[in-house]
């Protein structure tokens, strides 16, 4: 079929910059294409063949996908915190801190022990600080913040990824665009509606991570990421999926991520014990005098900060104080901020809860904590 | 709005089914204005302020300069828009740059000056339409265009939004005339406009975001020594993803005027199948190439005044190109490079002239490989951060480090930058005389299905999960 309108060449450009030899306009005239070539297909019959091949496609990657355990559910996105971030008041209860506080802490609990519903504004693998800090810079907000702590996310140095993690999500608030807000409000259905669409574990990009390929014996790479092993709806409420009790394998992959994810990368050959020592000294003591700023800065608005260290278990228990000491971290903390804090293993009615893969709560044992929890948040808020 | 955004989806064919259905050329035009304030208010509704008064200034200007016999005034009306939009481009996209730059020139002076913070945000694709309106009033002021009497048709060719933020730069003469009438169907433009759309998407998100852009980002984020294989693998990565990210970018925006009935001039024509650094600025990114040949190296008097005059505008032209890219620097070296390597080129060629074995196979092969690593080495000084970074590259590069240079990409990432790289200077090298269209004809349907099937599933798996686009920033 060649098209009436077809030019088969390609559009070529003028002489280039330069090399415009015996043209004295250098090719000022530029070779207008008026009209592009369609190649000579028959393109209605594979348009359809496509479309058909395609919508095949789909089905049977979903087929798959939910055959692998996966079920619709929402990604955790940075727009889905602009929206709950958005619904904050000036006098509202916020979580902030990770995915611990995302999994353990049930809001419906919270509501009931507490007598107002918070707003979960915790992020996955994130530092805390920049989230306290973004909410001590709001002059409207004089409410109260339940900041979970994992002592070594709070104190990793701003490069690190959970530091920025948290940034990246409140510069989200600030420069969010109507087409990303839109976006947000038009993959809700889809999310709710397709299992295949998960970005963590069935994204092209996560596919190719599990091509298994032996890496070189020098090669510095970072820990590789926990499967997907949660759901979370809109409220950000996040519950551990069932089959993490259930299948072992699954488990596993899990628990056995944590060592290396909470273990600090080697010291850079490039940079000498001594300097090395000193400047990630003086980003540990930085981070309390910031915390303490921000804590100050909320109270001086007649707001509220209780921080909150959420169960572990297991290996990943015994490394975290071994990496991050309670008094070197959560005491000087507590210390620095003059703030209340609950440690869940100072409180027996805290204790006795096991952490399946080690460092989250399961879905039932999220509510029941939570529900021993709030008594004690009450009365270390009114104590202030 | 990004194209690979499910925003992008619904407006395209909600705009589109308001296309056909609209009965009239003038309320199909006026709905691809609307739509198009409203794809660029998407981002930063004041912003299109800036672009409507763009686009009336310029209009009006050039509606004096055709009514106006005396030369002086012409001038006058073509100063004040030069001013107006380059006064624009440079505070946005340069402000902060001359505060910064002019604060360290009176510190080295024994001058203590602190600038304001002006906090100024750059309007995304201001750097495409402020060069889509210059070329036309420059045009109109030259006597090779015709003022356009209607404003929403020069609005609609200024801010139509296929190529609105990220071009290809269009110049007026090649889009007006296609809204004088309404497009006359032709069979098989909408599908291939759509398999345009569909290859575009799959540039940039399939192989420049998933498989380019890990390694990329990985050593150019990396603050110490690397080995050679890692820093030459992440320039490469960087050089092939910034070419699918952009040739991605444009193919998406030529497939989308395509199904509206418009066409477009290519903006890339196989450039790393390109033998000499004038061979591939007339494959990359040909839309500025010819822009500032046109409108800055002609003017300035091209190659006509001897060789001394022709090298300094030559490297002139490269520098304002790298600086076009962005409010640094390294941009700029890096256009000082490619003049620098132009330059280089000549005098190489005009050594070889007229020797036989400068044409033959072993040579070409050789200087195409020479400009691809010539290319490849830029292409640091365009990613780097700062000059730091990217000497530490180049050394890293050089193997300067040797066996103390950090490893750190993972294996899967040396796969895969290294099979696209492999894949694509034999597809560039030998499609360097053809065209997609070309390669398409070609094809049995069969194989076109599967492609487009590859293709699309691909750009599914994706779930949308794509960056902006690398030129948006510039």
């Amino acid at each position: 079929m060649p098209s009436s309108i077809s030019n088969s060449e390609p559009a070529k450009a003028g002489p280039p910059i330069g090399d415009s030899h015996g043209d004295p306009s250098g090719g000022l005239h530029s070779e207008i294409t008026r009209q592009r070539t369609i190649p000579d297909q028959p393109w209605p019959r594979i348009a359809l063949a496509v479309a058909i091949a395609v919508v095949i496609g789909v089905a049977a990657w979903e087929v798959t996908c939910r055959s692998w355990g996966y079920r619709p559910g929402l990604d955790d996105t940075n727009d889905l915190w602009v929206e709950a971030r958005r619904t904050v008041k000036p006098d509202s209860t916020v979580i902030i801190g990770s995915s611990r506080a995302l999994f353990g802490l049930d809001l419906n609990a919270l509501e009931a022990g507490l007598g107002t519903r918070p707003v979960q504004l915790a992020l996955v693998g994130s530092c805390p600080y920049p989230v306290l800090r973004h909410l001590a810079d709001d002059a409207t907000f004089h409410g109260t913040v339940i900041c979970d702590i994992v002592p070594g996310l709070l104190v990793v140095p701003y490069m690190a990824p959970p530091y920025k993690n948290a940034e990246k999500a409140v510069k989200r608030l600030h420069t969010q665009s109507w087409s990303q807000w839109a976006g947000l409000h038009l993959s809700i259905p889809l999310e709710l509606t397709f299992a295949c669409l998960q970005q963590e574990d069935l994204n092209l990009a996560a596919l190719l991570r599990h091509v298994p390929l032996p890496d070189r014996p020098k090669a510095q790479i970072g820990p590789a990421l926990p499967p997907h092993f949660s759901t979370i709806d809109r409220d950000r409420r996040t519950w551990m999926r069932p089959e993490v009790l259930t299948d072992q394998t699954l488990c596993d992959r899990v628990k056995y991520g944590w060592p290396p994810l909470f273990t600090p990368p080697p010291k850079p050959s490039w940079i000498p014990e001594g300097p090395f020592g000193e400047f990630m000294g003086k980003l540990f003591n930085e981070r309390f005098v910031d915390m303490a700023k921000a804590v100050s800065d909320l109270r001086t608005r007649g707001g509220k900060v209780v921080f909150v260290r959420m169960p572990s278990s297991g290996e990943l228990r015994q490394l975290e104080e071994r990496l991050t000491p309670r008094a070197a971290v959560w005491d000087r903390l507590l210390k620095d901020t003059g703030s209340p804090g609950i440690w869940f293993e100072d409180h027996p009615e805290l204790t006795g809860f096991e952490c399946p893969e080690w460092s989250h709560l399961s879905a039932a044992d999220s509510v029941e904590f939570t529900k021993r929890l709030a008594p004690f948040l009450k009365q270390a808020l009114a104590a202030r | 709005m990004l194209f690979n955004s499910l925003t992008f989806v619904v407006f395209f064919l909600v705009v589109y089914g308001a296309y056909r259905l609209l009965p009239g050329w003038g309320m199909r035009k006026n709905l691809l204005l609307a739509s198009s304030y409203v794809f660029y208010a998407a981002w930063n509704p004041p912003f299109a302020l800036l672009l409507l008064l763009s686009t009336v200034v310029d209009w009006w200007l050039a509606g004096r300069m055709g009514a106006e016999t005396h030369a002086g005034r012409r001038k006058l009306w073509l100063i004040i828009s030069l001013v107006t939009n380059l006064g624009l481009l440079s505070f946005f996209k340069y402000g902060d740059f001359l505060m910064e730059n002019t604060k360290i020139l009176l510190a080295a002076i024994g001058i203590d000056y602190h600038p304001p913070d002006l906090g100024i945000l750059l309007p995304v694709g201001i750097s495409f339409y402020t060069f889509h309106t210059l070329s036309y009033t420059i045009d109109v002021y030259r006597g090779q265009l015709k003022p356009e009497a209607s404003l929403r048709d020069f609005a609609l060719f200024v801010s139509f939004f296929p190529q609105l933020v990220a071009g290809p730069i269009i110049r007026a003469k090649d889009f007006l005339y296609q809204l004088q009438a309404p497009p006359v169907p032709v069979p098989g433009r909408f599908t291939w406009g759509l398999f345009l759309m569909t290859l575009g998407l799959f540039q940039k998100v399939v192989i420049a975001d998933t498989l380019l852009a890990p390694a990329a980002d990985t050593v150019f984020g990396h603050p110490f020594p690397l080995a050679a294989l890692d820093a030459w693998t992440g320039a490469l990565a960087f050089g092939m993803q910034v070419f699918f990210d952009f040739s991605g970018y444009t193919l998406t925006a030529i497939g989308a005027d395509l199904c509206f009935g418009f066409y477009l001039l290519n903006n890339f024509h196989f450039p790393y199948g390109a033998v000499g650094f004038s061979d591939f600025w007339r494959r990359w990114h040909i839309s500025l190439s010819s822009w500032l040949r046109d409108y800055l190296y002609v003017p300035l008097g091209g190659n006509r005044f001897g060789t001394l005059r022709t090298l300094f505008n030559l490297m002139l032209v490269m520098l304002i190109g790298g600086l076009w890219h962005g409010a640094a620097w390294t941009f700029v070296v890096w256009g000082a490079l490619h003049g620098l390597l132009l330059i280089a080129e000549r005098g190489v060629r005009s050594l070889t002239e007229g020797a036989a074995w400068a044409s033959r196979t072993p040579a070409q092969l050789a200087a195409w490989l020479a400009t691809i690593a010539g290319v490849t080495v830029t292409w640091v000084f365009f990613r780097s951060q700062d000059f730091g970074s990217a000497m530490k590259n180049v050394l890293s590069m050089a193997g300067f480090f040797g066996a103390q240079g950090d490893q750190i990409l993972a294996t899967r990432d040396l796969v895969a930058v290294g099979s696209v790289v492999v894949v694509v200077l034999i597809l560039h090298r030998a499609l360097r005389d053809s065209s997609i269209e070309a390669v398409v004809q070609r094809l049995p349907a069969w194989a076109v299905a599967a492609a487009w099937i590859v293709m699309s599933l691909s750009v599914l798996l994706t779930q949308g999960n794509g960056n902006a686009f690398i030129y948006f920033q510039f």
